[in-house]
């Protein structure tokens, strides 16, 4: 019954933002803002003829090399870490550095050294994925219950047998947490810098349809990139479901409200 | 007559534990001091002592997860140091087996998991580990409960699952810390009943804590008084009756008050 309630009110919710996207159309006039309709007539078309689903894979291929390179390393470091505190403090002011910087602003430089094809979206989408999911995972092996780590040595687990059987299982949750902040960023920041300078993806519609003064072009790519933000949302979230069955419902309750 | 003539299975001598001083306060007080006492094979001890006597104190020296300021451990017929923390060995390479307090299941496994959970970072895991872990799911009473994850589990069916996590590997000596406190009346009666059962199957060397003199008189063969901090043992007392027991009838058998009275008398 719930759940339906939610559905019920989050199409209300819609319907009133789309209105308020019409009037707002009205006002300003089509040259200025596009219409629902038109946008979407225009994204269907596009997704229909290739041509959005050809743009909108180039950048999902970049975020998602991109956000391997970046999540990789960032998830394996807390581990190896997790012996050595003092070199975690020796890292933080850096990584605190590097997870504040504008990222970005890298992007000009990493076009400049990489190039305006995919590695410089790569690079881009990679050092933002990094520092967010190296924190997450971070607290994810520091919020380990040595009361867990105290039964399992009891047992006999070795070192490596708490980092397998207790450190990584209950790092998990925090893992995902961060890559569900991560990606969509990740996503964005390849837009960014298709945005700069490409000759493809979601980003190069947008630049395209702006210069043309094609404003159905760019509010059909921006629902693009939200179509595609939206998908990887939501196969991270059903990822986790899978693998963290074991949480209690309250849990579970709680993040949906924080997602 | 025969324990004066056998070596004591296992022996702790002149344990003594303060915890750390903070700078510029006072040195901090004694926790236990000069406390001694021996276990045979195969005998369920109980300790009892009021609360804040350092009992979780003493479990966690004799499973070498705290250091002591002094004393030692002869077990099997060695001396261990307790009081270095870098020698220590958590469980004595899975000698000591140890039920605290808290349940400590690992929550993203199943019952069945964290029951096998010893056997596989043992490197134990067979066809005949599997049956015995069976057996004892079905003797504790969860059968069925084998695929649920700790948080679907009542607090009684998790202190099954964590008695019974403990005895699948076989430790010849088992702690237990107060493993029914946490547990409503009715439940901690059928947990004792379930660990004297469990016991009798194989008579295994126990040490159980509780602050409860019902529960020290109805599971132990011996019950050691502890005094307040600094603790030491206060007095040893044999318990009479003959097993195997029925926890629901202990308070109706003859001579039952009368210990009851006595150690009562002895806590302070």
């Amino acid at each position: 019954m719930k759940r339906y309630r939610v559905l019920a009110d989050r199409i209300v919710v819609l319907i009133v933002l789309i209105g308020l996207w019409q009037l707002a159309s009205l006002y300003f006039g089509t040259y200025w803002v596009s219409t629902p309709w038109l946008t979407i007539s225009r994204f269907f078309v596009s997704t229909f003829s290739g041509e959005m689903l050809r743009h909108a894979g180039y950048t999902v291929e970049e975020a998602l090399v991109g956000a391997v390179i970046g999540a990789v390393p960032a998830i394996i470091l807390p581990f190896l870490l997790r012996r050595m505190p003092a070199w975690v403090s020796v890292l933080d002011p850096f990584m605190v550095g590097g997870y504040g910087a504008p990222k970005l602003a890298l992007a000009p430089l990493f076009i400049l050294w990489f190039g305006i094809g995919i590695e410089s979206k790569i690079a881009l989408v990679a050092s933002v994925v990094f520092f967010i999911e190296y924190f997450s995972t971070l607290s994810g092996v520091r919020s380990l219950d040595a009361k867990l780590v105290q039964m399992a040595q009891l047992v006999g687990a070795s070192e490596s047998q708490v980092a397998r059987h207790i450190v990584f299982p209950g790092a998990v949750p925090h893992i995902f947490s961060g890559l569900r902040i991560a990606l969509p960023y990740g996503i964005g920041a390849a837009v960014i810098a298709e945005l700069i300078s490409s000759n493809r993806g979601l980003g190069y519609l947008v630049q395209i349809g702006a210069m043309n003064f094609d404003i159905t072009q760019v509010f059909a790519a921006i629902l693009g990139a939200t179509v595609v933000v939206l998908a990887v949302g939501w196969v991270v979230d059903e990822t986790e479901k899978l693998l963290l069955r074991w949480r209690p419902p309250a849990d579970n309750a709680l993040q949906q409200v924080n997602a | 007559m025969t324990e004066q003539t056998t070596p004591p299975f296992l022996e702790v001598r002149n344990l003594a534990k303060r915890f750390a001083t903070r700078q510029g306060r006072e040195p901090s007080p004694w926790v236990i001091r000069d406390l001694s006492f021996t276990v045979n094979e195969g005998e369920f001890l109980t300790l009892i002592g009021p609360s804040g006597s350092g009992k979780s104190t003493l479990l966690n020296m004799i499973a070498q997860v705290d250091v002591a300021n002094s004393g030692e451990i002869v077990f099997g017929g060695d001396v261990i140091g307790v009081s270095d923390s870098k020698s220590l060995r958590p469980g004595l390479d899975r000698r000591i087996g140890y039920v605290t307090q808290d349940d400590n299941l690992l929550p993203w496994r199943t019952t069945l998991d964290n029951v096998l959970f010893p056997l596989e970072v043992q490197g134990r895991l067979d066809e005949k580990s599997r049956a015995h872990a069976e057996t004892l799911i079905k003797a504790v009473g969860l059968s069925g409960y084998e695929k649920y994850y700790p948080h679907e589990l009542s607090g009684g069916m998790r202190k099954r699952t964590s008695l019974i996590r403990t005895l699948v590997y076989d430790p010849p000596v088992i702690l237990m810390d107060e493993p029914f406190a946490a547990v409503d009346a009715q439940t901690r009666i059928q947990l004792q009943e379930d660990l004297l059962r469990l016991w009798e199957m194989g008579r295994k060397t126990i040490i159980f804590v509780t602050h409860d003199i019902a529960e020290a008189i109805a599971l132990g063969d011996r019950t050691l008084v502890l005094t307040k901090q600094p603790t030491r043992i206060a007095s040893d007392h044999k318990i009479p009756f003959k097993r195997p027991r029925n926890v629901k009838d202990i308070f109706a058998l003859e001579g039952f008050a009368t210990v009851y009275e006595t150690i009562r008398k002895e806590i302070q």
